[in-house]
């Protein structure tokens, strides 16, 4: 029994599940409709009932009085005859007759407890001996038996009257009876009236309650929806999963929201991994670039090797000492002192003072080498003494100032440094007057384009493009190398200009 | 958990209803159900009498109704709830006219009365007087006392309340009644009396007719007795209203002690009377076997198409003491 009520429930509540939000409505609707419409048949049955039963109440009375009639006529009809033997009191007679012998055939024959029963059985027992009296007076009559007949008819009017007492007495029985069923009807009227507001309530509740339950089976998953929706809306999709109660058009709507709620963070998650696969190529790529630099940095500088060389200038120098060649001795001091500046600052960087100082050595070296034929000047300003520079990017410039530039000329070769501060940057120019640049000449140098041709005129290696590559890399590409000449045997000027301050390092 | 809280909410309002409607069912049916049930009988017999005595009379309708319900027949006290009071030989004729499958009726000497019972034996229903006798008529049979036995015992009652053989015996007597049992009883008094006492004895018994004719007269006339100069030393009262009548009437006029009662039948009040020796005996036929021996003899002359011609009920006496044990007993 329970597992069959569990059986049907479990079916219910599958094909409520399966119903459209339509049905749905249109089944609640129609429930409790028809609820209503039956407790109004109820209440209608009901009434109807007690007004028939009502109705019924005095009914006996209305049959006693109808008999009492019927006796009256069927009395008078005879005494007209008897009077008068017209065949219309005999017709009158037979008919009131008749209607009376119907009347009281309908009374109670059973012996019963029932005091009112047995009057009616007592009333039909007289009624028959005075129908068969008056019969008996009405036959003696066409007899013209004058005697028998009025003897029977005083006999029959004797019957009458008492069964007319009978009627009367059993009349007031059954109207005091009656009385007190009307008063029993009428309490349960009122009763019933009672019973018919409290199931009216009590329907009006459970209608209520039905309404509540089912509608609430309708709107939760919506409810559930619009909650979640509003949760998305806000930006938070780490929401569960909603559950799909139903199938029907919010059965759907649910389902399609939890796919797209799965969809989205599905989505977002593979931006996210695109986005950091891509940030961790960017990384790699930028340290294999820095990497890149550092082994090209280091490769630079390695390209000047010059070990041997002051270990063997060192020697001279103390030779030359000891024989007391002492312009000898200076000089192999000064190559030492370059050479060693190339050992020491092979992976640093340096400060300006000592960058003008191996300027100062290589120009040394090259006036022996050329018999002065270099007039190299200085204009430094001493408060930039301190200033850090990658290593090794003024003695490039000078020396190629001597190699392209005075080499060769037939005037005065010069040679001019010149540091100073201009407009929160450092200024660093080495100008010569030599044999000057082409437009052309100057453009390919700074796009790097003369490199292979440096390297293959066997220059000294550290070239412009070497000085302005490791500059950009020391200070992140705010140094600028600048190259200006008037054209052919007007000289040329390099300048660098990097930002002023240790701090903008 | 929660779908089964929401079965609940559903089905609680319908199990409200479903208790309403059958409380209401009930309810209806409790208050309904008090008219229209009855018993059927398969013989409807009537019991006649004349009015007056009432306690007595119902004590025997009770019996006979009671006894003829074991049978399956129906004793209706015929003509009792019509609205015209008939008398006794109307309500025979009537009965008769009405086809009833026997009648008891208190029978007396009359001519009616014995045409009456004549015609209903030739109709076929059966009659059997009680009480007093019809003894002209073809009654089936009669269901009473000899009313010379109660005479006797009236006249030995008489002897023990005038231990030395003298005083004054007032006997009641119906003037309406026609048939002899009053002058039996009479005779049975003065015989036991004279058996005791020798015929020339000095308790001098006499009778007082009182007027019955008229309804409350019988009350009047005891009174005047009680108010006339010729208080009797014993009071003899042939019936049960004259009983009442008589020690009502001794209590207002102080005359308990002067007067003493010779009462009949056992009703309450009687008993009552008895108990405080306002009356000093009562004397009386045995209501209850009256009524069963009634229908005993129409259910055997139905049945069997004989019965007794008579049938005699016990006679009994009720002294103070014995009226006080009765009251107790209930």
């Amino acid at each position: 029994m329970k597992a069959k009520s569990q059986y049907s429930r479990n079916r219910f509540l599958r094909r409520w599940k399966n119903m459209s939000l339509q049905q749905k409505l249109t089944g609640i609707f129609l429930l409790t409709s028809f609820i209503i419409l039956a407790v109004n048949l109820y209440t209608y049955a009901v009434v109807n009932g007690m007004t028939g039963r009502v109705e019924e109440v005095y009914a006996s009375n209305v049959r006693m009085n109808e008999l009492s009639t019927a006796l009256d006529r069927v009395q008078e009809s005879t005494e007209d005859y008897l009077n008068t033997r017209s065949s219309e009191s005999m017709e009158e007679y037979y008919r009131s007759e008749q209607d009376f012998r119907e009347k009281i055939d309908m009374l109670n024959t059973e012996i019963t407890d029932n005091e009112m029963l047995l009057a009616e059985k007592n009333i039909r027992g007289l009624s028959e001996d005075y129908l068969s009296l008056a019969a008996d007076s009405i036959q003696a009559k066409r007899g013209r038996n004058v005697e028998r007949y009025s003897e029977l008819f005083d006999e029959a009017t004797v019957l009458y009257e008492e069964i007319h007492t009978y009627i009367y007495s059993l009349n007031n029985e059954q109207f005091k009876d009656n009385s007190e069923t009307y008063q029993i009807l009428m309490d349960s009227l009122n009763y019933t009236e009672l019973v018919t507001v409290a199931v009216l309530l009590v329907v009006f509740l459970g209608n209520i309650s039905l309404i509540v339950v089912s509608t609430r089976m309708v709107t939760q998953p919506l409810h559930r929806l619009a909650e979640s929706a509003d949760e998305v809306a806000r930006g938070n999709f780490e929401i569960e999963k909603i559950p799909v109660q139903s199938m029907d058009e919010v059965g759907v709507v649910t389902g399609a929201f939890n796919q797209m709620v799965e969809s989205i963070r599905d989505y977002i998650e593979q931006l996210r991994e695109t986005m950091e696969r891509e940030n961790q190529l960017k990384e790699r790529e930028l340290m294999m670039q820095s990497h890149l630099k550092d082994a090209q940095l280091k490769y630079l500088q390695a390209q000047i090797n010059p070990h041997f060389l002051f270990n063997t200038l060192n020697a001279g120098a103390q030779l030359a000492m000891m024989e007391d060649a002492d312009r000898t001795g200076e000089f192999l001091e000064n190559v030492a002192g370059f050479f060693r500046y190339n050992v020491r600052k092979h992976d640093q960087d340096a400060s300006l003072e000592e960058e003008i100082h191996l300027v100062d050595n290589y120009v040394y070296i090259l006036n022996v080498r050329f018999a002065g034929e270099i007039h190299f000047t200085k204009d430094v300003d001493e408060s930039l003494m301190d200033v850090r520079v990658p290593s090794m990017i003024l003695q490039p410039l000078v020396e190629n100032a001597v190699n392209y530039g005075i080499r060769g000329i037939d005037w005065e070769g010069r040679i001019e440094l010149s540091v100073c501060r201009r407009e929160k940057q450092i200024s660093i120019s080495i100008w010569d007057n030599g044999a000057g640049m082409e437009q052309e000449r100057i453009r390919q140098v700074l796009a790097g384009e003369a490199r292979e041709d440096e390297r293959a005129s066997g220059s000294n290696g550290v070239g412009i493009w070497n000085v302005m590559e490791r500059l950009k890399l020391y200070f992140h590409g705010r140094a600028v190398l600048t190259i200006w000449s008037e054209g052919k045997n007007r000289g040329t000027e390099v300048q660098i200009l990097i930002p002023d301050g240790q701090e903008d390092k | 958990m929660k779908s089964k809280k929401t079965w609940i909410l559903i089905s609680l309002p319908l199990i409200a209803m479903a208790v309403l409607l059958i409380f209401y069912r009930s309810g209806s049916r409790r208050r309904g159900g008090e008219t229209g049930e009855y018993a059927t009988y398969s013989r409807h017999y009537a019991l006649i009498t004349d009015e007056g005595d009432e306690d007595f009379w119902n004590d025997v309708y009770e019996s006979a109704l009671e006894k003829g319900k074991e049978r399956g027949v129906y004793v209706e006290r015929f003509g009792k709830n019509l609205a015209v009071d008939y008398d006794r030989n109307d309500l025979l004729d009537m009965a008769i006219r009405a086809s009833v499958d026997g009648i008891i009726v208190e029978g007396d000497d009359e001519e009616e009365t014995v045409s009456l019972i004549d015609s209903a034996v030739e109709q076929g229903i059966p009659v059997v007087t009680v009480l007093n006798d019809c003894i002209e008529s073809r009654r089936q049979c009669f269901v009473g006392s000899n009313s010379y036995n109660i005479g006797q015992e009236y006249g030995r009652q008489i002897l023990q309340m005038l231990p030395e053989g003298e005083g004054t015996v007032m006997v009641l007597t119906d003037e309406s009644r026609t048939d002899s049992s009053q002058n039996l009883i009479l005779l049975a008094i003065r015989e036991t009396l004279a058996e005791t006492l020798g015929d020339d004895n000095a308790v001098s018994v006499e009778t007082r007719s009182i007027d019955g004719s008229r309804s409350f007269s019988a009350e009047e006339s005891i009174r005047d007795i009680f108010l006339g100069d010729d208080l009797p030393d014993v009071l003899v009262c042939v019936n049960a209203v004259y009983t009442r009548c008589a020690y009502t009437a001794a209590v207002d006029y102080n005359q308990v002690g002067n007067v003493q009662i010779l009462g009949y039948y056992n009703s309450d009040a009687t008993l009552d009377a008895v108990s405080k020796n306002i009356v000093q005996a009562t004397v009386g036929l045995d209501s209850a076997q009256l009524g069963e021996l009634c229908v005993d003899a129409l259910d055997e002359y139905v049945e069997t198409g004989y019965t007794n011609g008579y049938m005699a009920v016990d006679i009994y006496v009720i002294t103070p003491e014995e009226a006080e044990e009765l009251m107790k007993e209930g």
